[in-house]
């Protein structure tokens, strides 16, 4: 034995390329002198475009490492997402943590990081690679959520997420226990071997850990005051990453278990069950919010319900490709839409002194006359807004058409009535953002910055949200191309 | 093939007039209004060549100007347009009050005129676009796509209680519409993976109970947009709080397009389960005609009591269409545009006399005919033509509605047909007590006394309508022509699905088609 061959840790170059760039920008800031940090966001951007390229680059080697980890078209368009999501992050936080002069080195080392974890989820295909992988992203957010650390609710935020994160990762880790014990195997493709409670406990167990990391119903209750409470640029990053991770693994899992024969009908229903809970209660909770933060981080819940759906309908053999496909699609869409709403959350946030906390930073009344003000800020969280409601012609529509076409070709007709009854209340507080607005007079003076790192994330987002909903033909046939999992 | 692109052409020309208004300073209100104009003038004049182009003969194709290209290829989603006669009424329709509505929003838009006018130019392309549209998804997006700029139409430049208006309004048709959404999906699943509209209609096949259920998910979209009692509680908000302009882009084209919805989709996908539910569409039908003429006698606002006159002849369109005799369908298909030209015409006049007085009470008003001689004799006109006075388009769709009922083999048809005429009355007792309350008897408010009458700009609005008035009413065959092929084809269609249906239950009584004239009326 001479350590893994060199075409496996070929496979990895992305993951190799964001863990390297993570180390350069722990070391700039030891090196730093001159306090001027504008290159450092400029870094992270180039190198989550080079994890990219390379993730596009490199042939796709299949299964590596014996097994544990895959490296397929899946894994690639999961990595390509989360690289984006990263660079969208980074043009958003660099000018929001500059304004509160919270911008280190650090930050932007704690990203790459977290999206290390994200895209090694990705490629996991054994329990204990998984986990590893959950670690890596979940420590980095943790780190993140905590960066605003002085203040009542970011301390909340942090403290609530590690708790409950590690708690989650302890249901993961023995499920992984208990899965191995029936099996002999940490491998995916293991699992199907098994049969009896232990493993449908073990499985039970993996999937209630990564329900937390979805932020699945009755999973959930961490994620608003988390979301609420972390920064505004983090909280688009765990909307975004850490649900387009959370699912792919949760995808492979789950189409592991449905592969095989011997489990292939169980689960279906729980996860039907949580799905339908995830949609109803994200919505309904998002109703009455009026903190535009809040109000996200609950739709956020009822779009990893959405998502849910997905995941179900790929629990039908015959639907299995389309169902993953709709899924993959969804989250890129999801990604653009939702770091762009929180985007213009985060230009808007009220800026108090170090410390000094406000009831109201993210209420709708900060968006009172927004078109008025600052009609592009306006009409582009308008486009983020009637994405996330599902209206045609945006890409939240396309993804909504594409995981309910999956439940209907899955034959799950009640999953996608209720979907599609859920977006339609969705739309309601969603098109209160707009009446905001489009529709108030103003209130107070207080004039938002857009730096040109935020203006070009926001028109690379909104961009990406029409287009992906006027054409989405290429994504949605690189989509396609991911869905088939390799074992 | 040039002629081909044409009806792109018309789908698309507003949106890209409205991108070229958004690189228009927005201070420049002038040059906004003036290139909405010309832009929707210009969706006209090309628009006309699909009128003069369309192919009547016996023989031609059903869709003409078609365009057919992948869009979504992996899904069986397609960028297939093309139109049949009542696509070509209601796309001539729509260019044809666009420019109207722009003119006549010239001053009383004052405040952003710039995203006013760039929302009327996406709408009109939304409009088209669903008209054209041959994939169910195109269709779907069109059909959402119209909401949008109708809601900020409405949200934005609308009268006092515009937030709840608008927001109604999107609720209700949001709600309605994501149901069909799945049916089409599922349609377009049993149809062997295409969304494509006419291959669809030829291979899809399903149980009877999958079919009542789609056909149910579908009526429901289009019902709320009729709106048929008892969905239509959103209309009389909508139409109070909107703005001229777009009172009368509602009234005119989005009202129709779901008559339109039931004509085109509803109907000839699930002919059997639209047989089945037809009694109970026609009752409700019915129950909005004289619901929403009753209503009309009690609103002491004249735009909402437009509106309700609206649900009213929206009624008459639905009861036409669910005879199911040539008659009714063509009836129903010309009551369409009569509604669209009079009622649209109707809240172009309430709003020039809201422009002049900032009320639409009725009470504000009285004997103003005095001051305003001709606003008061166009709105006479406008008023006999949508109360159907014999000699005006009216009197055509109505007597061909009431009519093709009465000899219609439904069940009870003559009782349709009497209660639906009642409508009629009642529309004539309702709209002259308001042309008397508003413009005749004693100048009682000395507010009146200043009234200034048409304009040159309001003749330029309200002379094609009346114009159209006319000639709709004394020479209808050139509007009546484009429809009697789709007609043809629907009543073939379903005689089709009724001979299926016999041929399993051969008891059954024929609906549809005409009886017989010597035993007609004689039940």
């Amino acid at each position: 034995m001479n350590g893994p061959p060199t075409t496996d840790l070929a496979a990895m170059l992305p993951v190799a390329i964001l863990t390297s760039g993570a180390l350069v920008l722990l070391m700039s800031e030891v090196f730093l002198t001159s306090g001027r940090r504008g290159y450092q966001a400029g870094l992270t951007v180039a190198t989550a475009a080079i994890a990219a390229i390379a993730a596009i680059a490199v042939p796709p080697a299949g299964r590596i490492f014996g097994g544990q980890a895959v490296v397929d078209a899946f894994s690639v368009f999961i990595t390509v997402t989360v690289c984006g999501g990263l660079a969208l992050t980074t043009l958003v936080g660099a000018p929001w943590l500059a304004e509160r002069g919270a911008e280190r080195g650090e930050f932007y080392a704690l990203t790459l990081f977290a999206a290390t974890g994200m895209s090694l989820l990705g490629s996991a295909s054994d329990l204990l690679v998984a986990f590893i992988a959950i670690e890596v992203m979940s420590l980095s957010t943790y780190a993140l959520a905590a960066w605003m650390r002085r203040g009542r609710k970011p301390a909340e935020a942090a403290f609530k997420y590690f708790l409950l994160g590690a708690f989650s990762s302890a249901l993961f880790i023995y499920g992984s226990a208990l899965v191995y014990g029936a099996t002999g195997s940490t491998l995916f493709s293991a699992i199907p071997r098994g049969s009896g409670p232990l493993v449908v406990v073990g499985i039970g167990l993996v999937g209630a850990g990564l329900a937390f990391k979805v932020a699945a119903v009755p999973f959930h209750l961490w994620t608003p005051d988390v979301y609420e409470g972390a920064p505004t640029p983090v909280t688009a990053f765990m909307a975004a990453g850490v649900k387009t991770a959370a699912f792919a693994v949760l995808a492979r899992v789950l189409v592991s278990v449905w592969g095989g024969a011997a489990l292939a009908s169980s689960f279906g229903g729980v996860v039907a069950v949580l799905a339908i809970l995830t949609m109803l209660f994200g919505n309904l909770l998002a109703l009455p919010q009026r903190s535009v933060k809040r109000m996200l981080a609950y739709s956020s819940i009822a779009h990893a319900g959405y998502l849910l759906v997905g995941v179900v309908a790929a629990g039908a053999a015959g639907a299995r490709e389309s169902a993953i496909s709709s899924v993959l699609f969804y989250l890129a869409a999801y990604t653009a839409t939702v770091i762009g709403a929180f985007a213009v959350v985060g230009a808007l946030e009220r800026r108090g002194a170090p410390g000094e906390e406000h009831e109201d930073s993210w209420d709708l009344s900060r968006l009172a006359g927004l078109a008025k003000r600052r009609p592009g800020l306006a009409f582009a969280m308008t486009i983020f807004m009637l994405s996330l409601a599902g209206v045609p012609p945006t890409a939240g529509f396309i993804g909504k058409l594409l995981v309910f076409k999956a439940a209907i070709g899955a034959q799950a007709y009640g999953l996608a009535i209720i979907g599609v009854l859920t977006s339609a209340l969705g739309a309601y507080y969603y098109l209160r953002v707009v009446v905001y607005m489009y529709m108030r007079a103003p209130e107070g003076e207080e004039e938002a910055t857009l730096s040109p790192s935020l203006t070009v994330a926001l028109a690379a987002s909104a961009l990406a949200v029409v287009v992906l909903g006027i054409g989405p033909e290429p994504v949605a046939a690189l989509a396609r191309a991911a869905s088939i999992l390799t074992p | 093939m040039a002629s081909s692109n044409l009806l792109s052409i018309v789908v698309f020309l507003p949106l890209a007039g409205a991108v070229a208004a958004a690189f228009f300073p927005a201070s420049e209100s002038g040059q906004h209004r003036a290139l909405a104009l010309v832009v929707s003038l210009a969706t006209f004049l090309v628009s006309l060549g699909l009128w003069f182009g369309f192919d009547l003969s016996p023989g031609a194709p059903e869709f003409q100007f078609q365009v057919h290209v992948p869009w979504i290829a992996s899904l069986g989603i397609g960028y297939h347009v093309g139109i049949d006669g009542v696509a070509l009424l209601l796309v001539m329709l729509t260019t044809a009050l666009t420019p109207i509505v722009i003119l006549s929003a010239w001053n009383a838009v004052q405040d952003r005129v710039k995203e006013f006018m760039i929302a009327l130019l996406v709408l009109e392309t939304a409009m088209i676009g669903t008209f054209a549209a041959l994939d169910l998804i195109l269709f779907y997006v069109f059909w959402e796509s119209v909401l949008i700029p109708m809601y900020l139409l409405i949200g934005v430049w609308g009268s006092e209680n515009r937030l709840y208006a608008t927001v109604k309004f999107f609720i209700y048709t949001f709600v309605a519409s994501v149901l069909m959404l799945v049916a089409i999906i599922y349609v377009g699943g049993r149809a062997g993976g295409t969304f494509d509209y006419v291959q669809v209609r030829e291979v899809f096949q399903t149980s009877p109970s999958a079919q009542r259920w789609l056909f149910l998910a579908f009526a429901a979209a289009f019902a709320v947009k009729v709106p048929m009692f008892p969905v239509h509680t959103w209309l009389p908000d909508a139409h109070t709080e909107a703005p001229t302009a777009g009172s009368v882009i509602l009234a005119g084209v989005l009202l129709k397009m779901g008559t339109f919805g039931f004509f085109r989709y509803a109907l000839p996908l699930f002919p059997e389960a639209a047989l089945h539910f037809r009694p109970h569409i026609a009752t409700l039908a019915v129950i909005g005609i004289v619901y929403g003429a009753l209503m009309c006698f009690v609103q002491k606002d004249m735009k909402r009591l437009v509106a309700y006159s609206s649900v009213s002849h929206m009624g008459f369109v639905m009861l036409g269409l669910m005879a199911l005799t040539a008659e009714g369908l063509t009836g129903g298909v010309y009551q369409m545009l009569n509604h669209g030209v009079s009622t649209g015409a109707l809240f172009l006049m309430v709003g020039m006399l809201y422009e002049r007085r900032h009320t639409r009470a009725i009470a504000e008003y009285g004997g103003v005919a005095r001051r305003v001689p001709w606003i008061a004799a166009a709105f006479v006109v406008v008023t006999l033509s949508s109360i159907g006075l014999p000699g005006t388009n009216g009197f055509v769709g109505e007597f061909l509605i009431l009519s093709g009922t009465w000899l219609g083999r439904l069940a009870h048809a003559p009782w349709f047909s009497a209660i639906g005429a009642t409508g009629v009355i009642l529309g004539a007792v309702y709209m002259l007590l308001l042309v008397e309350r508003v413009f005749f008897g004693p100048m009682t408010n000395e507010k009146n006394a200043g009234l200034l009458d048409l304009s040159l700009r309001e003749w330029a609005v309200m002379a094609p309508l009346i114009v159209l008035i006319g000639v709709m009413g004394l020479v209808p065959q050139p509007f009546l022509a484009p429809a009697k092929q789709p007609v043809d084809r629907l009543l073939t269609r379903f005689a089709a699905a009724e001979q299926r249906l016999r041929d399993q239950d051969p008891s059954r009584p024929p609906t549809t088609g005409t009886q017989p004239p010597a035993i007609a009326g004689r039940e």
